[in-house]
């Protein structure tokens, strides 16, 4: 199963890929050129979210989970895996249900550091993946230099834990609340 | 309002991710040593070796770095009427720093096929020695051959195949079975230098690693000093011999006064009968270890020259005949032939398993090889040839058995004998050995890890979602 999870990575990668440098044409350039070219993001983002559920299914076969749950490697590039499938398939429902109101003012500076950091996130769950494929690479040079240690596994502390559930409770109050405020405007 | 709400949102997501990039890995790494785990500062360190041989013997020559040496070991001291055990091994350095500092070789000349390609690794077994989950000492004495036979305490190293399942320490093949493989060479010779028991005497220790560690066969070059039944010292320091010396003085060891030239061991020529009506004092020290020219396979390995620290590093020389006519406990040595060894290093007064170990590594007596063996004519080795750099690393409670199961995703790759070297580092297998110690609260961690990463993408998704509403809404 390793192999059709190494051929199948190929596609969310590329579609991400081109995802992000669309976002960033958008975010720097109303041209008409760049409006028309963005307007392939949703399906961009689709076919991305799409294909990267396929190749994170086929990456749940590769090793049996004693095993991906033993490797420190292993544990980072599903824990990865899993925040960039969520966080790309966050983006192409935001860019789905909102609309151009994404490129809207300041709007477009917020999507363009978001798809930057899905970039990251997708750069970091390859980079193990190229280690788990035996093709390690100097990118996680760079990440230790940052602070993280490859080699071990990331997780945090109970106490932050508790602060990130805290804060995803807090960004959905944020989007209730502005919700309402529209609202009482309206 | 809208646009500021956006911004609040992007930030906190922002800002909870960098604080959990700050904070990540920590909250579990700890020492705790009720479960016997102490995890050391530096998890990898060089080691420089050389070696030569001259037809009739080999020297291996080892160089490490060391911010003190550590030369005592296992003293009696006497305090409120009784003589007690300073320096017994623990988990981490030993708290009086009376533990000395060492320098192993295993040998293979190819009888032991996965030791080439997995090292040490294949000599750590079930429930070692040291181990959170470790074998009690009444066990392993209760066991038929190891406790009975044997006469071990403890599962300390062993090979694969003396076991019918590895993951089981007491499935011990049975013992014509085991001498048939000693005698087709199926152990691994260990070259065992300590800066106590007996570098003085310029002498090393020389063990066998078959269904369990042994010492060679003969006398050891160390012998224990303790009487159980009267809980004292069975020999002192004669005056005659030491200068007017009865015992040692805690006070010069505690502040580690005493070096190399001076006095801090108990030779067997400079010793006498324990004598009880001594005036002894509190603060009075005698060596629990007695320093004694071995003899047979157990004194084959000696000191060549003066192993001493200085400036930072330790300098061994070892010399052996490279046919001791000993094939049942030690690899021969023969010109153009290859063999593997690995080595390892205990420093900062650390003990049994908190050592710091090799990957195999390749010798060759006028073979290509990693660590090329140079042939010289004369007195000694000249020692013109460029070190070997080897990089040590801090193992941690990895075991066979577990490299071997479905908790090992490269269990297959060893099934297929694919070398440990072709997919880990020395790091790597160091930061992997330290988490393999705290595996189940690691992978709790990790688990609510994803679960509250997740979390944090759906919260902040539904913030976004609302905030920006659908293309149909007004702005």
């Amino acid at each position: 199963m390793s192999a059709y999870h190494v051929m199948l990575v190929h596609f969310p990668i590329a579609l991400w890929t081109t995802a992000f440098l669309l976002i960033l044409a958008r975010s720097l350039s109303g041209a008409p050129l760049v409006r028309a070219a963005e307007g392939a993001l949703t399906p961009l983002l689709a076919l991305g979210a799409l294909s990267g559920w396929a190749a994170f299914a086929a990456g749940l076969l590769v090793w049996p989970m004693e095993a991906v749950a033993s490797s420190p490697l292993a544990r980072n590039h599903l824990l990865l895996a899993a925040w960039s499938l969520a966080y790309w398939t966050l983006l192409w429902l935001v860019r789905w249900r909102a609309g151009e109101r994404v490129w809207e003012g300041m709007s477009r500076w917020i999507m363009l550091v978001l798809a930057a950091l899905g970039v990251g996130l997708q750069t970091l769950t390859g980079t193990i993946g190229g280690y788990l494929a035996g093709n390690p690479s100097a990118v996680s040079e760079i990440v230790r230099r940052l602070g993280w240690e490859v080699f071990t596994t990331f997780y945090l502390p109970t106490w932050m834990l508790a602060v990130v559930v805290a804060a995803a409770l807090i960004l959905a109050a944020l989007g209730f609340a502005g919700r309402r405020a529209t609202a009482r405007r309206a | 309002m809208r646009f500021k709400l956006l911004s609040t949102a992007t930030g906190v997501f922002l800002a909870v991710l960098a604080l959990s990039w700050m904070v990540h890995g920590t909250g579990v790494v700890k020492n705790d040593l009720s479960r016997n785990i102490f995890i050391p500062e530096e998890l990898t360190m060089p080691l420089q070796v050389k070696a030569a041989f001259d037809g009739q013997k080999i020297f291996f020559r080892y160089r490490w770095p060391a911010r003190e040496p550590h030369i005592y070991h296992d003293m009696l001291k006497y305090e409120g009427g009784k003589w007690v055990r300073i320096g017994r091994s623990v988990a981490g350095p030993q708290p009086e720093h009376i533990y000395e500092d060492r320098v192993t070789m295993l040998v293979d000349d190819g009888a032991v096929p996965e030791f080439e390609r997995y090292g040490g690794y294949i000599t750590i077994g079930d429930r070692m020695r040291f181990f959170t989950n470790e074998a009690s000492k009444k066990e392993v004495e209760a066991h038929p051959y190891l406790g009975k036979t044997a006469k071990q305490e403890e599962v300390r190293k062993h090979l694969p195949e003396t076991r019918l399942d590895i993951a089981d320490w007491r499935s011990v093949i049975p013992p014509e079975k085991l001498a048939a493989q000693r005698k087709a060479g199926y152990f691994l010779d260990l070259w065992h230098w300590r800066a106590h028991r007996s570098n003085p005497i310029g002498a090393s220790d020389d063990e066998v690693i078959a269904e369990a560690r042994f010492g060679d066969k003969g006398k050891g070059v160390f012998a224990n000093n303790w009487d159980a039944k009267q809980g004292r010292p069975q020999l002192m320091f004669d005056p005659d011999k030491t200068g007017g010396r009865f015992a040692l003085r805690w006070e010069d060891l505690a502040a580690r006064k005493l070096g190399f030239e001076d006095l801090y061991y108990l030779r067997e020529d400079q010793a006498k009968p324990f004598d009880a009506s001594h005036p002894w004092k509190d603060g009075d020290v005698i060596p629990q270890r007695l320093l004694r020219g071995g003899d047979g396979s157990h004194a084959d390995i000696t000191v060549h020259g003066n192993a001493r620290w200085k400036d930072g590093y330790w300098d061994v020389t070892l010399v052996r005949a490279m046919d001791t006519g000993n094939p049942l406990d030690d690899k021969m040595f023969v010109d153009r032939r290859a063999y593997t060894v690995a080595f390892a290093v205990h420093r900062d007064a650390n003990g049994s398993r908190w050592h710091y170990v090799s990957l195999p590594v390749r010798l060759g007596l006028n073979r290509a090889a990693d660590l090329k063996a140079v042939e010289f004519s004369g007195d000694g080795p000249k020692w013109e040839q460029d070190w070997h750099e080897v990089k040590l690393f801090y193992p941690g409670q990895v075991s066979w058995p577990m490299l071997n199961s479905r908790m090992h995703a490269g269990a297959s790759k060893i099934k297929q004998g694919v070398p440990v070297k072709f997919r880990h580092s020395e790091a790597q297998l160091a930061h992997y050995g330290v988490e393999m110690e705290f595996n189940d609260a690691i992978v709790r961690q990790w688990r609510l890890t994803l679960v509250a990463g997740l979390l944090l993408i759906a919260g902040f998704g539904v913030a976004l979602l609302v905030l920006l509403g659908n293309k149909r809404s007004a702005s």
